[in-house]
């Protein structure tokens, strides 16, 4: 069967590419640019040249294809045009929901993100929990807005599942999304030396394996209409750091950086962007989440698309090791 | 002492949803009130397992007196007195006059002028007099400056304004605490965040996010202030809106309006 999927280059889209392709399905794999280093060379796998935003080739991408995985999206904490966020999220999204339904797909899973939740208080959210904060971050807001066109094209009938991984890590390029390798990354180098506020926030760490699997799980058992967590552990920074050391064997002094300098120095990488147009290190909306802990529980998941969850340390090395021969 | 209770009135998004938040976080209990099919059993459920307070619901069009009057009986029935009453529900438009039909017009102003007075009347009468209550009601920026396409709106904001002075001066013996939260444009609903995202200067400048609003009013509300202004640029804006003369502030208002007027 042909399969599309959009963010082919991407951290999970390109994984998602290669599992399908080894399981022998016909991958088409929508990117805008085909020498792209990030894409996979795989037999299966027909690197096609388009553009969400380019209707026109998306349905050309589209043609003929069972299945579509819609993984393409603006991750990035920051990008020079606002309206980018919800072109390519919001509008993006529409276009493919809306080709899927006249070029006869027989079902989509659309990538969104945990963070249509964001923060949490004290236990876990799972998938009917209200989401809780405002709306700041740009990305957090146009996913959210992308879900409810989800909502709107399976109420006409189109066969959606929607899947919302957590922080995912993982083997793979490090880029600008991928917040975990360039953590990795920069501790490997000795160069990341901070833990933000006193350590203590915890966040959810989702192992792209699993992510991918539970992709293709959604895409084969999800129930049209509903949206699955698919997340990892829950994990201080304390103990993100504790486990990077054990596991490199590199112990650094860390340095606890105070939440007030936090927001100071984001007040004022905001400023110096706005005044600028230079990209910023971190950003006052990002500051504030520090506050705050993401813990997400991915039992619904677990429970009906048989997800499984590789335990965090053993993951790490993993991701260590594919870092380390970068 | 027995926990606090409060009623929050649109309770299940927005501004109503970061005040459930922000009271549940200092252990009081609530009664929340929305629309039926409006998500409130997932956040109540979400509030008693998050923060262990005691959560009713109440799911009802506040369009109609009998809901009103039914809130209050059901608290009455579970032996409930609620002590503190956030008038918040609201239904907002930006749009020509021409443009929206009667009913919607009839429903804004049942929402938000008929049914916080049958709610503040209802709530006053069921008060343990030993205890100090908290009376706020939600205004809006809108009801203290002319804004065009919120004509109706704005309208029925100042009327808040309006009875809740009224209130504060004639109750000002009683044991009640009687405010106003004023906000500017809030970051909630989605439908809000695809306008508010297209705003620029000033207009952007006065938007503010639910929770620091919502945590500004509570605090306010405790402290007794009259009126409560969340937001550095709209306090400054309402300092200007004094000082101003009339014909400046029209100007600007014109000015600002240019690309968008009617022909």
């Amino acid at each position: 069967m042909k399969v599309l999927v959009t963010g082919a280059t991407g951290f999970i889209g390109r994984n998602l590419c290669l599992d399908l392709a080894e399981q022998g399905y016909n991958v088409v794999a929508l990117c805008r640019n085909t020498a792209h280093p990030y894409l996979i060379s795989h037999k299966n796998i027909t690197p096609v040249k388009g553009d969400i935003l380019d209707r026109e080739s998306l349905a050309k991408a589209m043609n003929r294809c069972g299945q579509v995985y819609h993984t393409a999206a603006l991750a990035k904490m920051w990008c020079r045009d606002k309206n980018d966020y919800y072109n390519i999220n919001v509008v993006g999204t529409r276009n493919v929901l809306e080709l899927a339904g006249e070029s006869g797909v027989n079902k989509v899973v659309y990538t969104s993100t945990c963070g249509v939740w964001g923060p949490t208080i004290k236990h876990p959210m799972s998938e009917n929990d209200p989401r809780i904060d405002g709306f700041a971050i740009d990305y957090e807001r146009t996913k959210y807005l992308a879900e409810i066109e989800t909502r709107i094209y399976s109420a006409k009938g189109l066969n959606v599942v929607t899947v919302n991984p957590s922080r995912v890590y993982g083997e793979g390029p490090i880029t600008d999304s991928n917040t975990v390798g360039k953590m990795i990354s920069g501790y490997l180098k000795g160069k990341w030396r901070i833990i933000p506020g006193k350590g203590t926030q915890v966040s959810n760490y989702a192992y792209l394996d699993d992510v991918v699997k539970g992709h293709i799980a959604a895409m084969e058992q999800g129930t049209p209409g509903n949206r699955y967590i698919l997340g990892g552990e829950d994990i201080s920074f304390n103990a993100f750091f504790s486990t990077l050391q054990s596991i490199t064997g590199k112990t650094y002094g860390m340095f606890k950086l105070p939440q007030r300098v936090i927001e100071a120095y984001s007040q004022f990488e905001l400023l110096k962007t706005t005044l600028t147009g230079l990209p910023p290190v971190f950003l006052p909306e990002f500051a504030a989440r520090l506050k705050k802990d993401q813990k997400y529980s991915s039992q619904k998941a677990i429970t009906q698309l048989n997800y499984s969850i590789t335990p965090f340390e053993e993951g790490m090395a993993k991701t260590i090791n594919h870092i380390k021969s970068l | 002492m027995m926990p606090l209770t409060a009623i929050v009135t649109g309770a299940s998004e927005g501004l109503g949803k970061s005040l459930a938040l922000e009271l549940a976080s200092r252990q009081i209990d609530l009664v929340l009130v929305s629309l039926p099919a409006s998500g409130l059993s997932e956040l109540a459920g979400f509030i008693r397992k998050n923060f262990e307070v005691k959560v009713t619901i109440f799911e009802a069009d506040l369009t109609l007196a009998e809901s009103c009057t039914s809130l209050f009986a059901l608290l009455k029935s579970e032996e409930l007195t609620a002590h503190i009453l956030i008038n918040n529900a609201g239904l907002g438009n930006w749009s020509w006059f021409e443009d929206k039909n009667i009913g919607f017009y009839k429903k804004q102003i049942e929402l938000n002028v008929i049914a916080p007075v049958l709610l503040t009347h209802l709530f006053l009468a069921q008060l343990d007099e030993e205890r100090t209550a908290y009376l706020l009601n939600v205004g809006s920026l809108a009801g203290r400056f002319v804004i065009p396409k919120k004509q109706v709106y704005g309208a029925t904001k100042s009327f808040i304004n309006y009875f809740t002075r009224c209130l504060q001066l004639e109750m000002e013996r009683s044991n009640i605490s009687i405010s106003l939260l004023s906000p500017g444009g809030i970051n909630t609903k989605p439908e809000l965040l695809v306008l508010n995202h297209t705003l620029k200067g000033i207009a952007k400048a006065t938007i503010t996010e639910p929770d620091r609003v919502a945590y500004e009013a509570i605090h306010g509300m405790f402290l007794g202030k009259k009126e409560i202004i969340p937001g550095g640029v709209n306090k400054l804006m309402v300092v200007l809106n004094a000082i101003l003369p009339g014909f400046i502030k029209d100007m600007i208002i014109k000015s600002k309006l240019k690309p968008v007027v009617k022909l």
